[in-house]
């Protein structure tokens, strides 16, 4: 079986002007949280299987599968949290927001259906800061659900009392990696931890903690009404199920859209997105910035988890997928990204907050038209020494970093040697006159 | 951004004898945040949105009597508030327009939103106009890049702009807010 029609988004209309935000009575009249009692039918383990089953892999970037990540949690150690990431920072991801700005109790029936399988006492909803409406949305959602009676009462067949809160961030990248997540929801500044010890073994106030992204726990529902055999008939057998591809750029229809994993990124251009937007296809980010970009023979690359070896990018990420045409000037649009990062470094690790400004420094140079024949080379050299992959820094921001520069490079390298090449006569006259002028 | 600490002599406020965490603000974080976490510090960014919603800056003052409040060391307060791009240490106009210039805002056009709002108001990324109305800045993705180029006014959300148009809203907002909404 193939993809057969949107799953996650099926309650939010195709049209814009027929979208609104869907209420506990029109969520509860069309099925909704049916699930979450079917799910409490059965024991945890099943459930805790089940996911495994599906082979349903985290949605937030990463890809590690679901069941697994739920598994390490230790027995009889309580109590114990679930974060769900909402800090959707990733320049290009936008699928998180769409969902909640519509149908924000899907995530809620997901939290309370996690929280039953793996005997959680508080869930944090971590939301970045800028979500103002988001936030307020899912206190609204969350004060219907407390109403019916879903969170603030005792988990069937325990003692424990599962909660559910919304913890707003205050606009940092950073604490979207899970343990800045962590730190942020503990009141300090978001730097990364040191792992191990993993958050499921001592994560949020040093208790076993499960961090998932939104849309992960948002397909738990339906992988408990439609079983595992059915999200595995969706998508490649190591990616399964349903996605939301975010489409932005130079697209004529930029949005989110659902389809299975798998898919071409041409057909999501094309079917879904409107095409291409004032020029030809050149280039495109996969999955948010910190994937790299995919080259103009990529235009049919095949979106799945395990897209990172077949095109040379970092992996999927989150699906955020940004167009760029003939028209683009890719070295401003590599700066673009790499100040992105040089600016939500969390300063922890030199290689990481050193290397990002001084790339960015050498793309202004080249930019501007200082550029020196050797900053082709050392942007490459400085990018390929930082990251976690490397080795030289705790977490994966610097990874991004170096996979932006890298795959930019490789793949478009014309376009930088041209700027430093046309450009290099006049930066060397203007370092001379300013020389001649100290 | 976090490790970017600004000069501690523009820091500087004299105290005031009126608390910044007035009652209201105290009993509202002791009855609806406290219980949710297992420390007080966690509380720490609840109270400094509070702050921030209240006020429209956090002072100095705001910190040490935080500290107290939340039972740790002010190093450990400011060392959390700097890290937060969204806790301002210095004061700013009433509406805070948040342009956003990641990489779809910057492909769809957002320097001619930043043009149009210089020319208007002739401020640039980090300026206030004379009157105190309007505070400008370029911040990394607002998580719609759908809706590119978008900025944040205050609270709301404002997509697909046309810089006109949204020069026209800014000019239409009345001088003096009912309320802060940073």
């Amino acid at each position: 079986m193939a993809f057969a029609g949107p799953v996650l988004l099926k309650r939010i209309p195709d049209d814009p002007a027929k979208r609104k935000l869907i209420n506990m009575d029109q969520y509860i009249a069309t099925g909704g949280y049916e699930s979450l009692r079917k799910a409490q039918s059965m024991t945890p383990d099943q459930i805790i299987q089940l996911v495994i089953d599906s082979n349903l892999r985290g949605r937030g970037g990463a890809g590690f599968p679901c069941g697994s990540k739920w598994k390490f949690l230790p027995k009889d150690i309580h109590p114990r949290y679930l974060a769900v990431n909402f800090d959707e920072s990733e320049p290009g991801t936008f699928k998180d927001r769409y969902l909640t700005d519509y149908d924000p109790h899907i995530l809620l029936e997901g939290i309370a259906i996690a929280a039953y399988a793996n005997r959680i006492s508080v869930s944090y909803i971590y939301i970045r800061g800028e979500y103002h409406l988001e936030a307020k949305i899912l206190e609204k959602a969350l004060e219907e659900a407390y109403a019916k009676g879903f969170f603030g009462q005792k988990i069937p067949g325990t003692d424990i009392v599962h909660n559910c809160y919304v913890h707003r961030g205050a606009g940092a990248y950073i604490c979207g990696e899970e343990t800045g997540l962590l730190e942020s929801l503990e009141g300090k500044r978001g730097w990364p931890r040191i792992k191990p010890p993993f958050p499921a073994i001592a994560g949020a106030f040093a208790k076993p903690t499960i961090i998932n992204n939104v849309e992960t726990l948002a397909c738990l529902p339906y992988i408990i009404e439609y079983g595992a055999d059915w999200f595995k008939s969706m998508g490649t057998p190591s990616s399964t199920g349903p996605k939301l591809f975010g489409v932005s750029g130079l697209v004529h229809k930029p949005g989110v859209y659902e389809e299975e994993l798998g898919i071409k990124m041409s057909t999501l251009i094309e079917k879904y997105a409107g095409g291409v937007k004032g020029g030809k296809y050149r280039a495109a980010i996969p999955g948010g910035v910190s994937m790299g970009v995919l080259g103009t023979d990529q235009y049919d690359a095949e979106l799945d988890f395990d897209i990172g070896k077949k095109y040379n990018v970092l992996g999927l990420g989150t699906a955020g997928v940004i167009v760029m045409t003939d028209k683009t000037d890719l070295v401003v649009m590599l700066r673009n990204i790499i100040r992105f990062f040089a600016h939500e470094s969390c300063g922890q690790c030199t290689p990481c907050r050193e290397g990002t400004a001084w790339m960015h420094k050498m793309l202004n140079r080249i930019v501007a038209g200082y550029g020196k024949p050797r900053d082709f080379d050392m942007l490459m050299e400085v990018g390929l020494s930082m990251g976690s992959m490397p080795g030289t820094t705790i977490c994966g921001l610097a990874d991004g970093a170096n996979w932006a520069v890298r795959t930019f490079l490789q793949k478009f390298p014309e376009d930088f040697k041209a700027r430093i090449k046309s450009d290099h006569v006049q930066g060397v006259t203007l370092d001379a006159q300013a020389a001649a002028a100290v | 951004m976090a490790w970017i600490v600004e000069d501690r002599l523009k820091q500087y406020q004299p105290t005031r004898s009126e608390p910044y965490l007035t009652a209201e603000i105290r009993s509202h974080i002791e009855q609806k945040y406290f219980p949710r976490y297992p420390r007080k510090q966690a509380a720490l960014l609840p109270l400094f949105h509070t702050i921030m919603h209240t006020y429209g800056y956090i002072a100095p003052q705001a910190i040490d009597e935080a500290a107290g409040f939340l039972e740790i060391s002010r190093a450990e307060v400011q060392d959390a508030v700097t890290f937060y791009e969204e806790f301002r240490l210095q004061e700013s106009g009433k509406y805070v327009v948040n342009v956003c210039r990641s990489i779809s805002c910057e492909l769809c056009g957002h320097q001619a939103v930043l043009d149009k709002i210089r020319e208007v108001f002739g401020i640039e990324p980090g300026e206030t106009t004379d009157d105190n109305k309007f505070t400008v800045f370029e911040v990394e993705c607002l998580g719609a890049c759908e809706q590119a180029p978008c900025a944040l006014v205050n609270e709301d959300l404002h997509g697909c702009i046309k810089p006109e148009a949204l020069v026209k809203h800014l000019q239409a907002l009345p001088d003096h807010p009912a309320e802060v909404r940073h």
